[in-house]
């Protein structure tokens, strides 16, 4: 049902039942906001408007939208926050550029304090695809009975893949549907400082207290607990004393627990035993879908060719997808006229991650470098069991991130055969499906090619 | 409608709640107020649709009945009326007669029907002494925002914390924080007054001796004492997390103690000399036991006031707008101020010297 031409037909038929200055004073600014079994919720300014409306107008509305919406059961009125006009905002904004000082820094204007989820994340802008649908079902199967069903809940992903989204989401999802429930969002950083606060204040039984009160606790970024050991101790008692109240916890993390350093195995095993699910970061037809939908958001049309552009040349997180967006719409503001694909190819240009170039001979060294070898012994003709491994490495890490070929990186690692390389490039990668020191490792050298 | 009432108690409440009519409404009866005539008592009642008030004044009624009155009129009426007897009221055919001693006068009354209802608050509720209350909006009112592009910001922050009842208000530009004892006060999450209602709040509390309540919900906040209830309309939005920003001890640079009268006679000859955009620079140094404040304008001249002041940590010089500065001072009643400072680019913090109840900070200009 169009609630929205259902109360502008209601209200065409309203104003001609009674005069002009009282419609505009009570009507002004009212809307529906949502109908639900019959019941419809009536939006209105403020308290004096809803008196009035309840006082004098009860019947004329539930007559009038009886007629025109033959389900309706009943009618109520609830207070929303007033839609400003564009144009008064738009003028005020000029205003204020005119002054040079410095705003006072509060960032955070729109975050609720109390339970630190950001009411703009939610799911009607968050979009599924393959790369993320698993994550996705399973906090819908969470929003619908929190705490039993995948209790904890642990998403991994790389960074900008939409995890946070996906988070506070379910928070903001859950507060609306079990106004009851406290809900609180965090990440692991401001548990850590919290409890440190606690600590040196000798408050430390309230922090307990503190937490444990919530209903639905979500912490974000939880794989810098590595090195926190007093931390993972105290996280692991307030998620027992959550796993047998029934209440749900939910954690983030760039990495699957097994991975994470230092982890405490008592932690680990409790990841384990609810779901843990990764998101991946999305194909070409998502960031498509996605590039679309924040246009729509922007109220902005780009010709089809520069979207399906712009989607297939950023090909890495979500993150920098709207980054880039963002350059081509200011772009598009600044000009106010339509771009060329041409001059968004020339936009985007300065702002490609760009592609490594690495002399084969400087890989070699950071990777010795790395396992502590002399540099010369990866191109020596041997068998010892640390340089092999080392050699190999560094053939994938070419192979993979640099995508050399197999003649070329065998012809210059000493004279190897191709089919060499192939077998070395072969071997990392399936040492890789069941050793996460090895991963580890190459995480760790990739970040010194940076 | 007929009764008798006193002059002068009829006359101080229409002056008190005139000025909440609404003005410029596409409702006509709402620049009104509205007379009800019921049991031993007079009601006036009067709205705008952000702020509703009701005044009760004993009176002698000998029929019952309501009225609407132009307000303005009416105080016009009431302001210059001068005597000692008790004044008759009585409506016939829809206007208002009235009797003094010398005079008769009629006024025009307006279809009543129209006259909105002022909703009755349900919530949390508690007493506060009205000079608390009103010392707590008057010291942080002035640094709201009059624009209502962020209403959240163009309004007080009222929220407790322990015994305290804190007011906040910003512009983003300065910030004023008063913290006011109050014992036994229920925990407020937060309450956002509009900041074009707490004028008037002030004004018609401001005076009264006993004891107020207070009612609130999420919508809406009531006061009421004896005779009077004024309800106004609260903003639905979150305050910012102001506390991030005030500078944190470890932080402070820069710390400087100057007479509170020193300084301000020093800011308004800066005023003088400050350009179209107030600007006035500041340079401590303590080393050279140094604390200036100068200004310079193209046309007028300059001019720079060197300060007798305690001083502590590392050289500094920043430039502010000396506007935020002077509103701070109608919130300190200590002599002698301290101004903490942790770097170029961070908030100024003043604090009367010896009362920590009031801070304020002021973010330097980036020129």
């Amino acid at each position: 049902m169009n609630t929205k031409q259902l109360w502008k037909n209601c209200l065409a038929e309203i104003e001609t039942g009674i005069s002009k200055a009282n419609f505009s004073t009570w009507f002004k600014n009212t809307s529906i906001i949502k109908e639900d079994t019959g019941i419809i919720h009536i939006g209105v300014p403020n308290e004096f408007v809803r008196d009035w409306l309840i006082n004098k107008y009860h019947k004329l509305i539930t007559k009038t939208l009886a007629d025109a919406y033959e389900n309706m059961r009943a009618v109520e009125y609830t207070i929303t926050k007033a839609e400003k006009a564009e144009e008064e905002l738009e003028s005020a904004i000029e205003n204020e550029t005119a002054f040079v000082n410095k705003e006072l820094p509060l960032k955070d204007l729109y975050i609720n304090q109390e339970d630190n989820l950001n009411p703009r994340y939610r799911f009607d802008s968050f979009i599924v695809g393959t790369f993320n649908e698993l994550a996705y079902a399973a906090s819908q199967a969470i929003i619908e009975s929190p705490g039993t069903k995948y209790n904890p809940f642990f998403i991994y992903g790389g960074t900008g893949l939409g995890k946070t989204h996906l988070l506070q989401a379910v928070g903001n999802s859950i507060k609306e549907k079990y106004p009851n429930k406290k809900v609180h969002y965090m990440t692991l950083e401001k548990f850590a400082t919290d409890f440190i606060n606690s600590l040196q204040n000798n408050k430390a039984n309230s922090f307990k207290e503190k937490y444990r009160k919530y209903d639905l606790l979500i912490i974000d970024d939880i794989q810098f607990i590595g090195k926190m050991e007093k931390i993972q101790e105290e996280l692991f008692h307030t998620f027992n004393t959550f796993h047998e109240n029934n209440k749900q916890i939910i954690f983030s993390s760039d990495k699957h627990p097994n991975y994470i350093p230092e982890l405490a195995d008592r932690l680990k095993s409790r990841f384990s035993a609810g779901m843990i699910v990764d998101v991946s970061p999305p194909e070409y037809e998502s960031r498509l879908a996605i590039l679309k939908v924040k246009l729509k958001d922007l109220n902005l049309n780009l010709d089809q060719e520069i979207v399906e552009y712009v989607a297939s040349a950023v090909d890495g997180n979500i993150r920098e997808l709207e980054g880039n967006l963002n350059i081509i719409v200011c772009q598009y503001r600044l000009k106010n006229k339509p771009l060329s694909l041409s001059e968004v190819k020339n936009l985007l240009k300065n702002n490609m991650r760009p592609k490594k170039n690495m002399a084969i001979k400087d890989v070699a060294k950071i990777v010795s470098e790395y396992y502590k070898l002399e540099e010369t012994s990866i191109y020596e003709k041997t068998r010892k069991k640390e340089i092999v491994k080392a050699r190999q490495v560094v053939m994938y890490l070419l192979r993979e991130d640099f995508s050399v070929s197999y003649p070329l990186i065998g012809q210059k690692l000493g004279g190897k055969d191709h089919t060499t390389v192939i077998h070395s490039c072969l071997k990392i990668k399936s040492d890789l499906k069941d050793d996460p020191q090895l991963l580890q490792e190459l995480e760790q050298i990739r970040i010194m090619f940076k | 409608m007929k009764l008798e009432c006193k002059t002068e108690e009829l006359k101080s409440k229409v002056s008190l709640i005139e000025r909440i009519t609404g003005k410029n409404l596409t409702l006509p009866v709402l620049n009104s107020i509205l007379l009800i005539a019921s049991g031993k008592s007079l009601k006036l009642r009067s709205t705008n649709l952000s702020l509703g008030v009701e005044v009760e004044i004993r009176a002698k009624i000998e029929k019952e009945g309501i009225a609407a009155i132009s307000g303005s009129v009416l105080n016009g009426v009431f302001s210059n009326i001068y005597q000692n007897e008790n004044i008759h009221l009585e409506v016939a055919d829809g206007n208002l007669l009235i009797q003094a001693k010398k005079s008769k006068i009629k006024l025009k009354g307006q279809p009543h029907d129209d006259f909105p209802t002022i909703p009755r608050v349900a919530g949390t509720s508690f007493e506060i002494d009205p000079k608390k209350l009103s010392e707590g909006i008057r010291s942080v009112y002035y640094s709201s925002s009059p624009s209502d592009i962020k209403p959240e910001i163009s309004s007080v922050y009222m929220y407790t914390d322990d015994d305290n009842l804190v007011f906040v208000s910003t512009d983003s530009f300065r910030l004023a924080e008063k913290k006011i004892k109050i014992k036994g006060i229920p925990e407020i999450e937060g309450i956002l007054l509009p900041f074009k209602n707490v004028g008037e709040i002030i004004r018609v509390f401001g005076d009264l001796t006993s004891a107020i309540k207070i009612c609130f919900n999420k919508n809406q906040i009531s006061f009421s004492s004896d005779d009077v209830y004024l309800t106004s309309r609260v903003i639905n939005g979150i305050f910012p997390d102001y506390r991030q920003i005030i500078p944190k001890t470890s932080a402070i640079t820069t710390g400087a103690v100057v007479l509170k009268q020193d300084l301000l006679n020093a800011l308004k000859i800066s005023n003088i000399f400050s350009d179209k955009f107030n600007q006035v620079n500041l340079r401590i140094s303590p080393k050279e036991k140094f604390f200036e404040l100068s200004s310079h304008n193209n046309d007028v001249g300059e001019n720079k006031t060197n300060l007798d002041a305690a001083i502590t940590g590392l050289d500094i010089e920043l430039s502010f707008n000396y506007k935020y500065f002077l509103d701070c001072f109608q919130s300190i009643t200590t002599d002698s101020v301290s101004i903490k400072l942790a770097g170029a680019g961070s908030p100024i913090m003043i604090n009367p010297v010896g009362d920590a109840s009031f801070t304020y900070l002021i973010m330097p200009m980036n020129r």
